[in-house]
């Protein structure tokens, strides 16, 4: 299959969707990197694998960008439904090694018509090399193709070795087409460690009357960046995004959203959700756009934010253009903190603070887990969230 | 049991408590009516622990100094406010925070864990004693619950935490016949020497019930007159503007 790739080039000049992202840094992170290599890390096993994502069948696994077949587990898959590795078409066109390389290239594909409800684990690992201590950069990539009225559920994972001290880039970008009537549940969940930096960059394309919908997670990371490009090219095709992002420590999240309506009588909405706590920082950049000509568009968005330190950050930046009459847009931001009357309602009950302040940063982000309707997803993103709401409240002074 | 001398109590300059005396002794029912505005949450909310005032004066509960513990640490002591307003904390489901607040309360006191399975028949026969459906398990904490709902909720609450001394700050409000018939019956059936209750009311039907040993009436920020349970139909025939302002503690 030739597949094309879309890029996350950083961009050397002022970019909007590029605003809260500290792009100096990253680009210093890159500096500083070396290309992952093709010898794996031996440290990561199956039984590692199975910690860190649950013992989810089928699943392809990729370290630092190449794919572990050995990890991997694509036993049992129905006829129609394709899951491997494709060739990368950025490889070998220079003679420069010390460039970055693409390595591996994700592939799951369904057939026409072809319904799959259990879902399919795409995993990439960061892994950290620990003879040089240098940062390890890796491109992780991933093509999901779901053809004509077809059903397909694919979790992509993204995560590290958990309390790594040593430093890895990810520079990722997945690409999705959905055919005509397909339907694509999507879940990108990453939790790669604190000493890492993700880059990453969703684009989807719809056909006819398809429908998306996609729910982030992202908890892990020094800088993370969860960029997502939804593409309405043709009438009646409908998207749904959703997104967590948890900060603590020193964290930087960035959640980028743009839904492109370049055709009629499609419909969006995103809800995202940011919590930032100590001196972490989050921002929500959500991006509408309704092109001239188009008609019957329906666009929702809301961020909700709280922050739970004085010393946490958050920004919520929606940006519409609307160059169509046609259209029902609804948009909120808003940013608040922890209501402290239910904070006091709960610890006069016996419940220490610690577990008070965590169930109520739970239930601030609630309504997004529990609208996940895939039961083993949604349990596994409910522990990972009920885990970073209940990380130890930060003491001051910081550090 | 609980002890308060000469307490005052500001929020913002503003001074709300000015010199506040309270006995309740172990086994005993009080009830503190005063006219609104009086501080008669202020001084719940105090007793509770909730932060943002300036507070001077003594509270000790059982001997032990009560304000410089934590909310939880009071509530595993012993301490519970059914409050005038319970707050309503979508996203947090009921049964999982009767349940937690239980557990914690629980190991402070040294007692084992009660599973989820185990709490649900504990939790589910209180229910049926305070005439509630179970339903309101499954629902977010107050969330949407009526005014007396939220009430039910509150002695739910108290009887599932057992406390040693129960504020209850116009739990009689907005209630129904019924559903005041049942609160009166859940402060009974905790009635005990060992354990205090303090009443917060602007009407006597739930003393006509309750007949507490002791009435108070705060206003101007302090008690200003104390008496037997006949105080209170006194004041609801005189008012607080006509009462006598002699002290008597
Ligand atoms: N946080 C606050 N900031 C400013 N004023 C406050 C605050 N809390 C209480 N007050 C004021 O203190 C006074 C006492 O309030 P409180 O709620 O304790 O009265 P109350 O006796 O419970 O009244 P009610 O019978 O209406 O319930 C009121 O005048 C109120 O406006
Ligand atoms: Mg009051």
């Amino acid at each position: 299959m030739n597949v094309a790739l879309a890029t996350s080039e950083i961009p050397t000049g002022r970019d909007e969707l590029w605003r809260y992202t500290p792009v100096d840094e990253i680009r210093a992170r890159i500096e500083r990197s070396v290309n992952a290599s093709h010898i794996g890390p031996v440290s990561v096993t199956r039984p590692l694998i199975d910690a860190l994502t649950g013992t989810n069948r089928p699943r392809l696994v990729f370290v630092n960008g190449f794919h572990a077949a050995d990890l991997s587990d694509l036993a049992d898959l129905p006829a129609g439904v394709r899951c491997g590795i494709s060739d990368p078409l950025h490889a070998d066109d220079t003679d420069d090694a010390d460039d970055p390389v693409v390595a591996d290239v994700a592939l799951v594909a369904i057939a026409e018509g072809v319904r799959l409800d259990a879902p399919i684990h795409v995993v990439h690992v960061a892994v950290p090399d620990p003879l040089t201590e240098h940062c390890v950069l890796s491109l992780p990539r991933t093509v999901i193709e779901v053809g004509e009225a077809a059903h397909l559920v694919v979790v992509e994972t993204y995560c590290g070795l958990d309390g790594s001290m040593l430093p890895t880039l990810s520079n990722t970008s997945t690409t999705i087409r959905l055919g005509d009537r397909a339907r694509l549940a999507h879940y990108r969940v990453q939790t790669e460690s604190t000493t890492a930096t993700h880059v990453g960059h969703t684009r989807i394309e719809q056909g006819a009357d398809s429908v998306f919908q996609m729910t982030s997670v992202t908890l892990g990371g020094d800088i993370a960046r969860n960029a997502v490009e939804v593409h309405l090219d043709a009438a009646g095709s409908r998207t749904e995004l959703a997104g967590i992002s948890m900060t603590s420590g020193s964290q930087r999240h960035d959640t980028v959203v743009t839904v492109d309506h370049a055709a009629s009588q499609c419909s969006s909405s995103q809800r995202f959700a940011g919590v930032v706590d100590d001196h972490g920082r989050g921002s929500f950049n959500g991006e509408i756009i309704v092109r001239p000509g188009t008609t019957a568009t329906d666009a929702h968005q809301s961020s909700r934010n709280i922050v739970l330190d004085a010393n946490a950050e958050a920004d919520a930046r929606p940006w519409l253009r609307i160059l169509a009459d046609d259209v029902r847009c609804t948009h909120g931001a808003t940013v608040g903190r922890l209501d402290d009357e239910a904070l006091h309602y709960l610890r006069s009950r016996g419940i220490a603070l610690p577990q008070a302040r965590a169930m109520l940063i739970d239930a601030f982000v609630r309504d997004i887990t529990d609208a996940i309707p895939h039961d083993s997803v949604r349990s596994h993103v409910a522990a990972l969230v009920g885990a970073a709401a209940a990380a130890p409240i930060p003491v001051e002074p910081h550090r | 049991m609980l002890h308060i001398a000469n307490l005052h109590v500001s929020v913002a300059d503003q001074t709300i408590l000015d010199g506040l005396d309270l006995d309740v002794p172990s086994g005993e029912v009080h009830a503190i009516m005063g006219p609104n505005g009086s501080g008669k949450t202020t001084l719940s909310n105090v007793l509770s622990g909730r932060d943002g005032y300036h507070i001077t004066g003594t509270v000790t509960f059982d001997g032990v100094d009560l304000l410089p513990l934590t909310p939880e640490d009071r509530a595993s002591a012993g301490v519970f406010l059914a409050f005038q307003h319970p707050v309503e904390i979508p996203g947090v489901g009921n049964m999982y925070f009767l349940r937690t607040a239980v557990n914690s309360v629980r190991a402070h006191r040294g007692l084992p864990e009660l599973g989820a399975g185990e709490f649900l028949g504990v939790a589910k026969e209180h229910m049926a004693r305070l005439a509630m459906d179970p339903a309101f398990l499954s629902r977010s904490v107050n969330a949407g619950f009526s005014g007396g709902e939220k009430k039910r909720n509150e002695i739910l609450q108290m009887s599932l935490l057992e406390p040693r001394l129960a504020i209850l700050d116009e739990t009689d409000s907005g209630l129904d016949i019924d559903a005041l018939r049942v609160v009166a019956q859940g402060i009974e059936r905790l009635r005990s020497p060992d354990r205090s209750m303090l009443i917060i009311t602007h009407h006597t039907q739930l003393l006509d019930d309750v007949r507490p040993d002791r009435v108070h009436v705060l206003q101007g920020g302090r008690i200003v007159r104390s008496g037997g349970p006949e105080l209170a139909h006194e004041l609801e025939a005189a008012g607080y503007e006509n009462l006598p302002s002699e002290v008597s503690v």
